[in-house]
Order: C-alpha cells, then sequence, then structure tokens
C-alpha cells in the first residue's frame, strides 16, 4: 500500500547572499537579519515567513508544520500563490529537502519529475542520452534496454537518434526528453506543473501516452496554477499559504476556498498596482 | 551547531552506502565524463595526456639541471612523483566545486551525494590512466625496473585515494557553503607543490628536510612513487598514509553527517 504521512513538517531556507557566503562576512550577519526582518515584517501576499533562525541566520520559512496523508490512488493536486510553498513540498516529498523538524514517511518509490531534459548532454546522440537519463532517473540496465524500442516507436525520430542531440529542433529534443521520462511508471510520481511535448501534430499522441502514464501511477502530486489542469487530473487538493496548510480534502473544495480566500487578496494587490499614480513628469 | 544526533550519522551511513552500492552509476558518469572530452575533439583526453609529457619534459631536465642530480635519475622521479601529484590535486580541486557543479542535480533529485564524489574520484583515476604512458615511456626509455614492493603498490595507491577521498568530501562541504574556499584550496596545493618533494629529492634539503617529513603529501606521494622507481616505501610512510586515511576519515564522516541535510539547501 503506497502512501505519504507528513508529520508536523518544517523545512526553512537560510539565505545567503552573495557575500555572505563569503567567509568574512559571516561574521557580520546579526546586523543584517535585523534589517531584513524590519522589511519582512510589511504586509506581503507571497512567499514564506521570514525571520531570524538559530545563530541568528536569516531564514524563510518554506513550510510550516504541515501534517497530511496521503493514499494510494490519490491524485493531489497542490495550490497557492507563488512562493506559498509549493515546489518546496514537492521537494520534500521526493527527499531532496530533509525536514528542519517534523517528518515525511512515504511508503513507495518517489519519482520527482520537474526538469524533463535533467542530465542530458547536447553533445551525445539519442541513444546516449536515453541511457543518461535513464540512469539519472534510477532505471535499471534492463529496465532501459527494455524501455529503448519503445521510445523509438514512440518518438519516430528514426536515424535521428544515432545523431547528437544538437541537431535536434527544440520540438524533437523535447519529444525525446518526454518519452525517457515517461518511460516506466512511477509508484510515487511528483510533477512540477504538467509536463508536455512536442508540435501540433505529436500532441494527441503524447496525450494519450501522459493519460496511461498519470492514471497508472500509485499516487501523483502536482502543482500547478491551472484550474483545468487540477480538475482533469486530482481528485484532492491541498492549499498552502504562506508555507502553512490551509486546506486539505476533495479538490472541488479546495478550489473554492483557494478562490474565495486567496484570489481576492491577489486581485486587491493587482489593483494597488494599477491605482499607483505614475510618477510627476 | 556541532551537535550531532544518532539519526544524521544514520542517515549519513545510508548515505555512502547507497552512493557505493550504486557505483554503476558513478561509474557511467565518470565514463560520460570522459567521453564528453573525447567529443569533437580528434585528440580528446589525449590532449591531457600531450601536456603531462610537456611538463614533465620540461621539468625534468629544470630538476636535473637546478638540484644536480641525473637525468635518468631525474626524469622518472619527476614523472612518477608529478603523475601522482597531479591527481591529488586534480582530485580535492574537483572536490571544491563538486556540489556546486552538480546542483542541477541535486536539486531536483534524490541522489546519494556520495554518489558525485565516487563518480568525480573514479574520473581523475581514469584521467590519470592516460598520463601512465608517459611513465611507461620514460621507464623503457631509461631501463626503470620496479621493485619486487610493486606486489604492495595497488594497496597503497588504494590508501592515497581513500585519503584523497576525505579530503575532496571535507572540500566540497566547506565550498558548498563558502564560496571562495575553491581559491583558498588552490592556493594551499599550489604551495605544497613547492614543499613537497617532487621536483627535488628529501635529502637535498639538508637540515631543513623536516620540511619534506612533517607534509602528508610526502608520504602519500612516496609510497605510490617508490616502488615504481625500483626503491620501496618506508614503513613510517605506510603509517603515517594509513593514519590519514583513518583518522581522516573518522572526522570527516562526522562532519559529512552533521551538515549532509544541510548541503541542498547551501545550492
Amino acid at each position: 500500500m503506497l502512501s505519504i504521512i507528513g508529520k508536523d513538517v518544517h523545512v526553512e531556507f537560510p539565505i545567503y547572499d552573495p557575500r555572505m557566503r563569503s567567509l568574512k562576512y559571516s561574521f557580520g550577519i546579526k546586523h543584517l537579519a535585523k534589517g531584513i526582518s524590519r522589511i519582512a515584517a510589511r504586509d506581503r501576499n507571497v512567499g514564506g515567513q521570514i525571520g531570524a533562525g538559530e545563530a541568528g541566520r536569516i531564514v524563510v520559512k518554506a513550510l510550516d508544520g504541515l501534517s497530511f496523508e496521503i493514499s494510494e490512488g490519490d491524485r493531489v493536486g497542490l495550490l497557492g500563490h507563488n512562493g506559498s510553498g509549493k515546489t518546496t513540498l514537492l521537494r520534500t516529498l521526493a527527499g531532496i529537502y530533509e525536514p528542519v523538524s517534523g517528518a515525511i514517511q512515504t511508503n513507495g518509490r518517489v519519482f520527482p519529475l520537474f526538469d524533463l531534459q535533467l542530465g542530458m548532454d547536447q553533445d551525445a546522440t539519442g541513444i546516449e542520452n536515453i541511457w543518461m537519463r535513464g540512469k539519472m532517473l534510477g532505471l535499471s540496465t534492463n529496465q532501459i534496454k527494455d524501455a529503448l524500442d519503445d521510445i523509438a516507436d514512440f518518438t519516430e525520430l528514426g536515424d535521428y537518434l544515432y545523431m547528437p542531440i544538437r541537431a535536434y529542433s527544440t520540438g524533437m529534443a523535447l519529444r525525446l526528453a518526454f518519452a525517457i521520462s515517461t518511460a516506466i511508471i512511477p509508484e510515487i510520481l511528483v510533477l512540477d506543473e504538467m509536463i508536455g511535448a512536442g508540435d501540433a501534430a505529436f500532441i494527441s499522441r503524447a496525450d494519450a501516452r501522459l493519460k496511461s502514464f498519470l492514471a497508472r501511477t500509485g499516487i501523483l502530486v502536482i502543482a500547478s496554477h491551472s484550474m483545468a489542469i487540477l480538475r482533469q487530473w486530482c481528485n484532492k487538493g491541498m492549499l498552502l499559504e504562506q508555507g502553512k496548510l490551509v486546506a486539505f480534502g476533495p479538490l472541488e473544495n479546495v478550489v473554492s476556498i483557494y478562490e474565495s480566500k486567496v484570489l481576492p487578496k491577489n486581485d486587491a494587490a493587482a489593483d494597488l498596482l494599477v491605482l499607483t499614480p505614475p510618477p510627476a513628469p | 551547531m556541532l551537535a550531532l544526533t544518532l539519526k544524521q550519522v544514520d542517515s549519513a551511513v545510508d548515505d555512502v552506502w547507497a552512493g557505493i552500492s550504486s557505483w554503476r552509476l558513478s561509474h557511467f558518469l565518470a565514463w560520460q565524463d570522459v567521453r564528453q572530452r573525447y567529443r569533437r575533439s580528434t585528440l580528446g583526453p589525449i590532449w591531457m595526456t600531450l601536456s603531462f609529457g610537456v611538463q614533465i619534459f620540461t621539468m625534468g631536465f629544470l630538476s636535473a639541471f637546478l638540484f644536480g642530480s641525473a637525468l635518468e635519475k631525474s626524469f622518472p622521479y619527476v614523472c612518477a612523483g608529478m603523475l601522482f601529484w597531479n591527481l591529488i590535486t586534480q582530485t580535492i580541486n574537483d572536490g571544491a566545486t563538486l556540489f556546486v557543479a552538480s546542483a542541477r542535480y541535486i536539486t531536483q533529485i534524490k541522489c546519494p551525494l556520495t554518489v558525485f564524489l565516487l563518480q568525480m574520484v573514479w574520473r581523475n583515476l581514469i584521467v590519470a590512466g592516460h598520463n601512465v604512458a608517459i611513465y611507461v615511456a620514460i621507464a623503457l626509455f631509461f631501463l626503470v625496473v620496479p621493485s619486487p614492493s610493486m606486489v604492495l603498490w595497488p594497496l597503497g595507491l588504494l590508501l592515497v585515494v581513500i585519503c584523497l577521498s576525505w579530503m575532496a568530501l571535507v572540500s566540497a562541504v566547506i565550498s558548498a557553503r563558502y564560496r571562495d574556499v575553491p581559491q583558498l584550496i588552490a592556493n594551499i596545493l599550489a604551495i605544497l607543490f613547492w614543499l613537497t618533494p617532487l621536483m627535488y629529492f628529501p635529502e637535498q634539503l639538508g637540515q631543513k628536510r623536516f620540511i619534506a617529513d612533517y607534509n602528508p603529501f610526502t608520504h602519500m606521494i612516496a609510497l605510490v612513487r617508490e616502488p615504481l622507481l625500483g626503491g620501496e616505501p618506508s614503513l613510517n610512510d605506510w603509517l603515517v598514509v594509513l593514519a590519514i586515511a583513518v583518522v581522516g576519515w573518522a572526522g570527516t564522516f562526522l562532519f559529512f553527517a552533521r551538515f549532509r541535510a544541510r548541503i541542498v539547501y547551501w545550492l
């Protein structure tokens, strides 16, 4: 039984500007922390909470005490405005960020798919790239061998597979990346925005492949700003605001909370921007 | 700051273990790095071998003229020494940029950090392997016969590589956090080049011989260089390098365990 259980998950980012990364500045950081927390006290609609962590470090509380339980079959859509912690949560689910406190317990192998072209080398051939990317995704030699024909069929790249991908058009490279990434059905799939591939003629085939890929995944967690995409793929929604979990439940309920609670605030902010008078000549 | 929890040690053990057991991935990535250097270049990594040859040619003569040793002695000596010195400096310098260079992977997929360390060390061993050709040519030319102590040579090389791995790991972790450390390390290594008997023999230091004796790199180099030249490393060399490997890794492991989970936040 696949599942992801989060227990009071906290994730904080230390903020270093280029100067602070150098040795001599780490001795004067406290003053800076004070200044930044003053700025942070102003009203803000985006981003996590900014504060001073231990040892006077400036930290952004990206995830602030999240508890949840995702079970097999769940298709979870993450909602929230920019900087609410969606991507951080996805990366924490994938085990890339380890929580500062609290814990994430996953039963099943998490497959994060953030950058379709990660691990692809412009100077290597299509075939070599299938190996590279496959290895990076943690596939075994046999899995890659099995997938090779399938990928060649699907991409219709033919002899191009033996050319360096430098010679590919953007669309062709994307096709290849998409085909490799969807070659193996993952247990738990984590997506930041919907993936897709290629030119108009290719889109229906890509859609069919994507549908079966997403449908056969045990658990899907996807962050998106598009309600259409979330409504198409998800049955549950999770709403984040400033790193806190605001709502988690059936998608429609969460979407309506999101639309009533978060969107008006954003609109108000947008109005303010519009109403600001232009500077005097 | 320095508090270390059992959980951190546990996860670090997991990281190292997972990294070692997925050695195939490191091996694959290392070869991919080397292949990348062959691409679109007729000579590929042979360029490195060529420039190593030129370096040895110059240094061999210079060493003979400056320090008054015979050419047939200085050439193999300088070549064998520089073969390993280049391996040492390249590995530690690459270590300093290790996590920063792999940041794209580290922030996008869950992968043991040890994989990248092994990839880098293995890549540098492959490159050093190319340079062995120069040493073989020189050894044949001057008829240098390796000593029977070559039996233990693989063990010596392994010990040296183990020492290098922890040095690279420490510089990788510190450099991920403090971005001016790579330059600092490059500078320290540049100075160490002069303090390590590579161009000159330790005896030629006369009363200042302690400079070489207290330099850990002297012993690391001697351990793998002497058998090639027909001599044998002293027991002292063995003990010093063994101590560096064991004590170094013990400290490095605790250091790595403490900061491992933070590294991704620093990138």
